[in-house]
């Protein structure tokens, strides 16, 4: 049997969020409050690229918070992209936990394939 | 073979899809990615699973 599940990503693993960062060459995430415009939350802060203020997530609740002023202190897309990262990570650290292989390929329209085989 | 294929678009949304595996345990495999990477928006069995069902049914009848 077979099945298709589709997942809206949710931003709760430290180890994840940190190789996503590095494979983004952006700096290392940190942890503690910090301001958001006329806002302070307190999580892991992951400074995007060309960003004013920092996204902090809230690990655990998997929840982002962020001012970008609808795209003008910082581009939609540097978030995408560190969403689809972090996704990529996540799924291959639990897939390597799990003792599978996962192979990873670029796609033409910008996704990321990650092909996970499982033994036994 | 069997496998689990994830492919995460450009804003981060994940679709995971399962090959080759028999009965539910397509879902007991992939369950721990589904729970490692967020919130489930949506779950269909694809026409494989009914391509594999037929293909099964032809092998039977063959045999006999």
């Amino acid at each position: 049997m077979s099945h298709v599940v589709t997942i809206e990503t949710e931003v709760r693993d430290v180890t994840a969020i940190r190789q996503a960062t590095r494979r983004l060459q952006l700096p290392d995430p940190t942890y503690g409050e910090v301001r958001l415009f006329n806002d302070r939350k307190r999580g892991c802060a992951i400074q995007l690229r060309d960003w004013r203020y920092p996204v902090v997530a809230d690990v655990t609740t998997g929840r982002l918070d962020y001012d970008n002023y609808n795209g003008h202190w910082g581009s939609q897309k540097e978030l995408d992209q560190f969403l689809q990262r972090y996704a990529v990570e996540r799924a291959t650290i639990e897939a390597r936990k799990q003792g599978h292989t996962a192979v990873e390929q670029s796609l033409p329209d910008g996704s990321i394939k990650l092909v996970i085989q499982v033994g036994g | 073979m069997k496998t689990i294929e994830i492919i995460v678009s450009p804003t981060g949304e994940s679709r995971l899809e399962t090959r080759g595996f028999q009965g539910s345990e397509c879902r007991e495999a992939s369950r721990f990615l589904e729970a490692a990477l967020g919130q489930q928006t949506s779950e269909t069995l694809t026409a494989e699973f009914h391509a594999t069902e037929i293909t099964q049914q032809n092998q039977i009848e063959q045999k006999e």
